[in-house]
């Protein structure tokens, strides 16, 4: 088959690959049913076959539209204004305890004021408990509009949009209520134009702690004291920010701590207590959009991330005592609805937390019960999938029309006030277990998934897997003619195990958590054969290969036990954390051998190309250079924001990250361009100057991206990034020396494991909490989505772009047997020779992962875990994907680019 | 001359080599039934001590039984062969910690006794028997573990026992990673199973192997 050809199919095949993925994202993680429209007056009617919607209230009033919801509620608004002050990521946890549990000494102590309002019964705590994905921008959307969110939320997170759907902001809005906001300018995203006042700030500069929430407490008093308003929203992000940079039991949680106390206490003892007399009455709601994990990381769903607080502080709530701790974080929308009187938003699934209506008279309380249950048998019976109105099959109708037919018997025996307290108990009961069913069915409503779509993308995916294994095939057949025969080889057929032995083990809730044991143990696996290969074959430099086979598991074993990763054994100890345990002393140290030893080995690397000429000196130069800068960086910046946590050592760190940045992009590009012109002036033969210009363009690949990630990866992580370069270093020498006992596409799968190895021991896993946020703001002073998610893949994909990277440097000290003829230059044959192993070998591996992770999703599209475990995971191989690509891209235009400039270079040399 | 010699004294019968498999069989059996019976101890419970009492009982079992198949019989005694086969057990049991570390056993103060016993009881597998019948003869070693090229009745009735310990304890960290939170799935309970059944598989899978050879050979005479 000519080049041409290959080079159209797998452009096919990866073509039919996106538009397959694409195909099925779309099917799968669909914008999840939600009724449109918003609720207005006739969600104080009873849900009736003939949706008669009367479009008449929109034209009213604000204020008339508030008397009309009044009038129709039946339920006098308990409270005037709401305080909504939001804590981001205090776990509830540390104000109410755990299991019962009070919590620890230090943490009441450190909330002195609030734990005195919760004993003195002055306060009311619920654990709100927080779907996934628990970052804000989801968690937001819940608490307002009451309706768990789909799960691409997560990937919008960082790309906020208005929020279209029914809420009670829109609701507080449309009533006429006068609105500030301060604090996390997500709020303002999301209802642009509806804050009278407002003042924002950007949670993206993860570093600031202290700036980030003195920008929010500096207009307090003054809106306290203004009084024009009906809701304030205050947004802390400055406890979010302490646990990400030094997990729970950080030393800035105390004080942070003791800082949002004061505020609490501030507010209280100004508004509520001073108007307590006043006719006005004011509730302050005290929440947390989601918890943290011990490191302070979130966005999973541990019982330590998921488990928010919910405080509600007012005049009302005296002398209530909670009846159960812990509730949705869904029910706040419900209860704030019905509490100041404005109709549920439409696509609300919480239901409502009767403690705080308790307060009111009964007909009142069942009353409110009686709207939420109506609200939600509206949205059960849209989503019912016959259509057939107010027909539903299941239990919940049933228990809708027990209750309705209890509360209309209390009705008429109240009116004869023959009603006893075992009347208004039964049917309290009765729409309590009505809207705990109803609100349990619609938060895990399976939704329906457009089949054609899903189906039509799987098999565009599997063609395009297919073409790819026939193109390896084809391939294989070319290179590997039966002049030999075929002998077997375990580490062969180890290659091929592996990628069965990883999609089998997919199928797994536990081993797709747990993946990172997977992928060292069968890496190990692979390297223990090829040992084992070693000492069985005579060819060959055999000590000089034992010993890189030596080094490859001995720095594969430290990896692995650099970070415990996973979600079961997280707690074991492990390398990050005894560093961090010892102190960042340690750490800078271990950071600086580990740039020294990039350099040395950068250095090494170049130094067997000496010879050829004061070009290979000038680019050993630029990489010292960025290496010494890097190490510059490190030495003066680093250390001292993540210590005080205020990151203000400013520009001068900006503008030296930005130099090195521009210093190795520069070196880099100019090395890849310029190695085939300098090469063909050393040389004559053409393969030669090939191999050399593609083993510079390769060292600078390598180098420049380790140089960059020793730039941008937490401190923890160099040694594993230079350890990670001996690795593959290593294999590239052992491979380089077998000759032909290893093929090349041995070489290049065993360099993609890894990478994909590399991958988990940087500390990654397949929850979205280990994401490294903070870092994705490095050498950024203005905030920018684009610039910042680029730099967040970076980081995250740090090992497997680099092992795609060292493809480059691997094909240029391969043994290749090409004898050309003299004038016969065929550059379609060389490019094919040297690119594709290297081009079909990761697009093939990776497009069986994806095919079969994605039949394994569509199988377990009912599994229990499927929006916490199997879901991030498909995230995470829809990116590898994506790296994949880009890499290859990368490798294949670069090795083209040394080809056909070598080719030309020659073809011109005779003639002048 | 010296190649006729060399096959008359390894031509073992099979009986002989069945008594043999079944002696180590019984060995292990025995010794699980000391832990149970006896000490009243268990690999799930104490997996320290089960493993001890498991390799003091098989490892001089194998070594005293491989002994008697020794090569080159008129240079070296019996005793020097049970020498050698002492010897060889610590060094596989090195060998052994090395390839389990390597594969991602824990490493740690908790783990160290637990990694040390199941690597002699390995050894007792693997290394020992090996030591003793095929002395510091690098070629035979070279021949047998690297190679896998098995010649005669002794050859299969090492390597395929031990090969199957390997692929064993291999697959026996299968379950490890899972969270059913079952003591059983810590290191190195499940990997000693996987050894054991693996092991057994391996002695009988062995003895297949011997009857064939014998058999051709009388053919073949």
């Amino acid at each position: 088959m000519k080049c041409s050809t290959f080079t159209l199919l797998t452009a096919l095949a990866i073509l039919l690959q996106i538009t397959g993925l694409s195909l099925f994202i779309l099917g799968f993680f669909p914008i999840k049913p939600a009724l449109s429209g918003v609720s207005g007056p006739e969600s104080f009617r009873p849900p009736s076959c003939a949706s008669t919607q009367d479009q008449n209230h929109t034209a009213l009033h604000p204020h008339q539209l508030k008397s009309l919801y009044q009038k129709l509620s039946e339920i006098p608004p308990s409270y005037d204004r709401l305080i909504l002050l939001v804590i981001d990521g205090l776990p509830a946890e540390f104000v109410l305890g755990r299991d019962g549990q009070p919590p620890s000494k230090t943490l009441k102590d450190a909330m002195p004021y609030t734990q005195s309002l919760l004993a003195g019964k002055m306060a009311l705590g619920y654990h709100a408990k927080a779907a996934p994905p628990t970052v804000t921008l989801p968690r937001l959307k819940a608490m307002t509009s009451g309706s768990i969110g789909g799960f691409l939320d997560v990937l919008l997170n960082f790309n906020t949009q208005a929020f279209l759907e029914d809420n009670i902001i829109g609701q507080f809005f449309r009533i006429g209520w006068k609105m500030v906001m301060l604090g996390d300018e997500t709020w303002l995203k999301l209802f642009p134009g509806l804050f009278t006042r407002h003042d924002g700030v950007s949670s993206f500069f993860v570093k600031d702690t202290v700036q980030v929430d003195h920008n929010v407490s500096r207009h307090l008093s003054y809106e306290l004291y203004k009084d024009d308003w009906n809701l304030l929203i205050l947004h802390y992000l400055g406890l979010d920010h302490v646990g990400h940079l030094g997990g729970r039991s950080s030393v800035m949680m105390g004080p942070k701590l003791r800082e949002m106390d004061e505020i609490i206490k501030m507010i209280h003892l100004s508004t509520i207590q001073s108007h307590e007399s006043d006719h006005r009455q004011t509730l302050l709601v005290v929440i947390s959009d989601h918890g943290m994990q011990e490191n302070g990381n979130h966005g999973g769903s541990s019982y330590e991330e998921t488990d928010s607080l919910v405080l509600f502080i007012g005049p009302g709530i005296s002398h209530v005592s909670p009846t159960y701790d812990t509730i949705n974080q869904v029910d706040i929308t419900p209860t704030l609805a019905l509490l100041f009187g404005i109709p549920i938003p439409i696509n609300n699934a919480g239901h409502l937390i009767a403690d705080l209506f308790h307060p009111l008279e009964d007909h009142q309380l069942l009353r409110a019960m009686e709207l939420n249950s109506w609200q939600l048998l509206r949205l059960l019976q849209a989503q019912a999938t016959d259509s057939t109105c107010g027909n539903l099959e299941d239990a919940s109708s049933s228990l809708y029309l027990d209750a309705a037919a209890l509360h209309g018997s209390w009705k008429s025996k109240n009116v004869l006030r023959s009603a006893s307290g075992n009347d208004l108990k039964s049917t309290v009961l009765a729409y309590t277990e009505f809207l705990a069913t109803a609100s349990d069915q619609l938060s895990h409503t399976a939704t329906d998934k457009p089949i054609g779509l899903l189906v039509s993308g799987i098999m565009t995916m599997l063609l395009s897997c297919v073409m790819f294994m026939g193109l390896l095939y084809k391939m294989g057949q070319e290179v590997y003619p039966n002049k030999q025969v075929h002998k077997f080889q375990l580490s062969e057929a180890l290659i091929g195990g592996i990628i069965v032995i990883i999609v089998l083990s997919m199928g797994s809730s536990s081993l797709v958590e747990e993946e990172q044991y997977l992928w060292h143990f069968m890496t190990s696996t692979f390297f223990l054969v090829l040992l084992h290969q070693t000492i069985k074959s005579n060819t060959g430099n055999r000590t000089s290969q034992l010993f890189s086979v030596a080094v490859i598991l001995i720095s594969g074993r430290i990896l692995k036990g650099w970070h415990q990763g996973g979600v079961n054994w997280t707690h074991l100890p492990d390398i990050s954390k005894s560093l961090e345990i010892l102190g960042s002393p340690y750490v800078k140290l271990l950071q600086i051998i580990s740039i020294l030893l990039v350099i040395t080995l950068c250095l090494c690397t170049l130094s067997s190309l000496l010879s050829r000429g004061s070009f290979v000196i000038l680019i050993g130069l630029s990489y010292l250079c960025s290496g010494l800068l890097v190490l510059h960086y490190v030495i003066k910046y680093q250390g001292s924001e993540s210590e005080t946590g205020t990151g203000t050592s400013g520009n001068d760190a900006i503008v030296a990250v930005r130099l090195i940045y521009g210093l190795i992009i520069a070196s880099v590009t100019v090395t890849v361009i310029a190695s085939p012109w300098f090469m063909s002036f050393e040389s004559k033969d053409l393969v030669s100057v090939i191999k050399d210009s593609l083993y510079l363009s390769g060292t600078a690949y390598v180098f420049g991206w380790c140089l960059l990630q020793l730039l941008l990866q937490q401190s923890v992580n160099s040694m594993v990034i230079s350890l990670l370069l001996v690795q593959i270093v290593a294999t590239i020498y052992y491979a380089s020396r077998s000759g032909s006992d290893v093929k090349q596409w041995v070489e290049i799968a065993a360099i993609y494991y890894l990478g994909m190895a590399g991958h988990f021991s940087l500390g990654n896993t397949n929850t979205l909490a280990t994401i490294d946020v903070a870092g994705a703001f490095i050498g950024i002073s203005s905030h920018s989505t684009v610039l910042s998610g680029v730099i967040m893949f970076v980081i995250t994909y740090a090992s497997p772009m680099l092992a795609l990277l060292s493809m480059v440097m691997s094909v240029s000290v391969k043994e290749t047997n090409i004898i050309l003829k003299n004038n016969e230059v065929n550059t379609g044959q060389l490019v094919k020779m040297f690119l594709g192993f290297p081009c079909l070998v990761p697009l093939g591996m990776n497009s069986v992962l994806l095919v079969a992770y994605t039949v394994i999703l569509l199988l377990m599209r009912n599994h229990l875990f499927i929006w916490t475990v199997f879901s991030p995971k498909y995230i995470y191989v829809v990116v590898t994907t994506v790296c994949v690509l880009v890499g290859v891209l990368i490798v294949a235009s670069t090795v083209t680019y040394v080809i056909s400039t070598a080719v030309f270079l020659r073809k011109k040399k005779p003639s002048s | 001359m010296k190649k006729n010699n060399k096959k008359k004294s390894q031509n073992f019968s099979p009986s002989k080599l069945l008594l043999s498999h079944l002696i180590c069989g019984i060995g292990l059996a025995s010794s699980f039934w000391l832990a149970i019976n006896v000490f009243s101890i268990n690999l799930i419970d104490y997996p320290v001590q089960t493993l001890c009492l498991l390799w003091l009982v098989q490892a001089p079992v194998v070594i005293l039984v491989y002994s008697f198949f020794q090569k080159d019989k008129n240079q070296s005694s019996y005793l020097k062969a049970v020498a050698r086969g002492l010897l060889g057990l610590p060094v596989g049991a090195v060998v052994n910690a090395l390839g389990a570390i390597a594969l991602g056993a824990p490493v740690g103060s908790r783990y160290i006794l637990r990694t040390l016993n199941w690597s002699l009881l390995m050894s007792a597998f693997t290394f020992a028997p090996a030591a003793s019948v095929y002395c510091s003869s690098w070629v035979d070693w070279h021949r047998i573990f690297a190679n896998t090229k098995l010649i005669e009745s002794v050859d299969y009735m090492i390597c395929i026992p031990a090969y199957g310990a390997v692929i064993g304890a291999w697959f026996g960290a299968w379950p490890m990673p899972l969270d059913w939170e079952r003591t059983w799935q810590e290191w190195p309970i499940c990997v000693t199973y996987g050894a054991i059944i693996g092991y057994l598989v391996g002695l009988l899978a062995s003895f297949g192997f011997v009857v064939r050879v014998s058999r051709q050979r009388v053919k073949g005479d």
